[in-house]
């Protein structure tokens, strides 16, 4: 039965795939030559110092890093062929490629890192880069080729290494149109964009890797939803897709089709804003860190690609700690105990709603949520909106609670604090003062540990402890972003820490 | 009066001598009759069994379960509520509403009738849906706000359709009798020629119920009617189509129920449309008779 009505209806998708943005890319093209990615959403601007989701599979291919890192985490050298850290912890200093030419044909050097470092400063133009570069203190030219950037506090190897990896050089003649127009030193030009529909990208003549890129065009074809881009893939329209749901890998995977995974996942959280009804008292935002159903969550959300997190730390982060998931683990009985701990009525504690994105994966683990809250008592409504709408609100911190996710958990803790919820000043969500000084202790503690591993280790464990007892971000799970599923013949995947899509190196047999 | 209930048994026996209209007669009458008495006959739209997520169907989940293990059957149950109400509210409206403009717009003609028909012109030339959605973006999101952009939506049709019966009634002789008797305009209006004007409206509230029905089925499609986890079939197509390939049965079988509910409101508004075209071109009108007898 279900078969049949698979087979009545299973076309409807290729249908969709069909009239949608598929028929830019020609199935005729697909040759050696060219590599079709389907991705399933518009990039946000050509600007590497934007690193939004939607960009990540633009930003390498325009662009290179000061350093790379392996998945393993291990620093590798880039634009940067060699660099040292001062013995004092305050300084390092970069040794650049003499080799490399901007797109436009300009001479990559230290000026173009200057050029690039000052518009990360820039609380305007920096975009989100401007946070990370709060610990810089300033640079100076060393020669064409060398440059030294400085540090206001002695600061760690893994912190600074972060920083130089985030660089992505910017042609200082570019650099005022770079929304518009890409100014890098990528593998890849940027050959049309068809708003909505395509990006296509042509190789980089002069491009300083030996023999790469391995392919001459790429052009990624942007699809109205997942259904259609895994139809694409699989009617042979793609031979990629970028950034896919957790759900229609696993599915791809059981019909034979490649997944790759990179090391940069996300983490979804329970954002909240604790300056607001009962979520200003302490005891009823713990509550919630037993509220969560993490391991159904993982399961129904994301089809169990990732892990259950009740911090917000990738596994490859230094900050790690699996003791806080068993610590916390989904107990309803226990977040009644703290319930009745708050001192709040029934009326105060139901006073709020749970900001929700109308995005499928979202709406699944709201539900969830809701229905544990109910369980332990509470009952509150959901407040769905559409994208733009939930945008706002959660970046002006218009919301009692949301459940929206947070990046750069993999590499160094601090770096945490990018997200707008963890800022540490100028947070949108609770303003200044801030309201958990214990919290920007910690990461101030972080930053400015320099000395034993164990010392340093402290200062992880203090702001894990932290973290969970100011409750202000319940985290729920860890979670595939830049997912790639790709056809049987494609190969020769580098996979990113931030699981952007680098394709330089992919071919299509 | 005897011969009016006549009339109406008459019409209604004519109107159950059509297979399709008794088939849908039943299936809105047994949808309604669930959806009323879900409570008691043990329906559970929101006990989440996440162990159980996305079953076929079975003897226990007669339609299957959702992506939280939520009873598929028991959502279509409920969202039945969503969508009659909705509709039933849509519906409303646009009489209220679109009836009076009509009766307007055709018994003074002139002036009246010039401005009123080109605002009922501008909402029609404006795509149902599209308006739909713009009203939805002012009021807020939620059943009420789907239930007054349907209904609003729907104001034209009923306006149209009363100013045609009024301007084939307005120089009818029991009309200009009972102005000549010093009838005011409000009379002649509301009690003289409105209730010789019933049987295309109704007509019409019934197929405009269907129009509701697509349309907040439209709007929770595109994710701007009810919130969740409260049910609607429009809402449950929408994510249903998320698991077409792994549970086709989830967008299918609310898919199903839509479309039948949606046939069975068209197909007793064009038997009615049929019945009532057929008796005009016999002449017979009953309603207009007995209204004469008084």
């Amino acid at each position: 039965m279900t078969n049949k009505i698979f087979k009545m209806f299973g076309f409807l998708p290729v249908v969709m795939a069909m009239t949608t943005g598929a028929s830019v890319v020609n199935a005729q093209e697909s040759s050696s030559d060219t590599v079709r990615i389907a991705v399933v959403r518009d990039i946000a601007s050509f600007d590497p110092q934007q690193f939004v989701t939607g960009n990540f599979y633009l930003i390498k291919n325009l662009y290179d890093s000061l350093i790379e890192y392996t998945a393993d985490g291990v620093a590798v050298p880039s634009l940067a062929s060699a660099w040292s850290i001062a013995d004092d912890s305050f300084s390092i200093s970069l040794t650049l490629r003499e080799d490399v030419l901007f797109h436009s044909g300009n001479q990559f050097n230290a000026e173009a890192v200057a050029v690039t470092l000052e518009k990360a400063t820039d609380p305007e133009r920096g975009r989100q880069l401007f946070s990370t570069m709060s610990v810089v203190k300033d640079w100076t030219l060393d020669g064409e080729f060398a440059i030294s950037i400085n540090f206001k506090n002695p600061t760690s190897d893994r912190q600074m290494l972060d920083l130089v990896q985030f660089l992505l050089p910017i042609d200082p003649a570019g650099i005022d149109t770079v929304d518009t127009i890409p100014a890098g030193t990528g593998a890849y030009l940027l050959e049309e964009r068809l708003v909505g529909q395509s990006v296509t990208f042509r190789a980089n003549p002069n491009y300083w890797r030996a023999d790469e890129p391995a392919t001459e065009n790429i052009v990624f074809t942007i699809f109205d939803d997942d259904d259609s881009a895994t139809a694409a893939l699989e009617s042979g329209i793609a031979d990629i897709i970028y950034s896919g749901s957790s759900r229609s890998a696993i599915r791809l995977a059981d019909a034979g089709y490649q997944i790759i995974k990179g090391p940069g996942k996300l983490t979804q959280v329970f954002r909240i804003n604790s300056t607001r009804g009962p979520f200003q008292n302490q005891k009823f935002r713990q509550a919630f860190n037993y509220m969560m159903d993490r391991e159904n969550i993982l399961r129904i959300a994301y089809s169990g690609l990732g892990d259950i997190a009740a911090l917000p730390w990738a596994a490859v982060s230094p900050a790690y700690d699996a003791s806080y998931i068993e610590e916390f683990a989904f107990d309803v009985d226990k977040a009644k105990a703290l319930l009745a701990e708050t001192g709040l009525s029934a009326a105060e504690m139901n006073d709020w709603e749970l900001l929700v994105r109308s995005r499928e994966t979202d709406q699944v683990i709201a539900q969830i949520v809701q229905a544990s809250l109910a369980d332990a008592g509470l009952d509150i409504k959901l407040n769905v909106l559409g994208a733009a709408e939930w945008r706002e609100d959660l970046l002006g911190g218009n919301f009692a609670a949301v459940v929206a996710a947070v990046g750069n958990v993999q590499k160094f803790p601090s770096r945490v604090s990018t997200n707008s919820i963890y800022r540490t000043s100028n947070n949108p969500v609770f303003g200044d003062p801030h309201p958990h000084p214990a919290y920007v202790e910690a990461i101030e503690r972080v930053n400015t540990t320099v000395g034993s591993e164990e010392e340093v280790q402290a200062a992880y464990d203090n702001l894990n402890r932290v973290l969970v007892e100011e409750a202000f971000v319940i985290p729920i799970t860890t979670y595939e972003t830049g997912l790639i599923v790709a056809a049987p013949n494609v190969s020769g995947f580098t996979v990113d820490i931030d699981n952007m899509f680098v394709a330089r190196t992919v071919v299509v047999k | 009066m005897r011969k009016s209930f006549q009339s109406a048994a008459k019409t209604i026996r004519n109107l159950m001598s059509r297979k399709g209209v008794v088939f849908s007669v039943i299936f809105l009458g047994a949808l309604s009759f669930l959806a009323i008495f879900a409570d008691i006959l043990g329906f559970d739209y929101l006990t989440q069994n996440l162990i159980e997520s996305l079953q076929p169907p079975s003897a226990e989940y007669w339609f299957g379960t959702d992506e939280l293990g939520r009873d598929i059957l028991s959502r279509v149950v409920y969202g039945t509520r969503t969508s009659l109400v909705t509709s039933a509210g849509a519906v409303t409206i646009a009489a209220v509403l679109g009836v009076p403009i009509g009766l307007v717009a055709g018994f003074f003609g002139g002036w009246r009738d010039a401005v009123l028909m080109r605002v009922v012109d501008v909402m029609l030339a404006l795509p149902a849906i599209l308006f739909a959605m713009a009203l939805i973006a002012i009021l807020g999101k939620g059943q009420m706000a789907a239930m007054i952009a349907v209904g609003i939506t729907g104001i034209p049709s009923f306006a149209r359709i009363t100013r045609a019966q009024v301007l084939s009634l307005r120089n009818r002789d029991f009309v200009t009798a009972v102005e000549a008797f010093g009838g005011s305009a409000t009379y002649s209006m509301f009690r003289t020629i409105l209730p010789n004007s019933w049987s295309p409206i109704v007509v019409q509230a019934i197929v405009l119920a269907s129009v509701a029905i697509l349309l907040e089925a439209a709007l929770s499609f595109l994710g701007m009617g009810v919130a969740p986890p409260t049910p609607s079939w429009g809402e449950m197509l929408r994510t249903g189509k998320s698991y077409l390939y792994e549970a086709p049965y989830y967008a299918v079988l609310p898919g199903i129920i839509l479309t039948l509910t949606i046939l069975s409101f068209d197909t007793i508004g064009r038997a009615m449309t049929d019945f009532l075209e057929g008796r005009h071109e016999l002449g017979d009108h009953s309603s207009v008779d007995a209204e004469s007898e008084k």
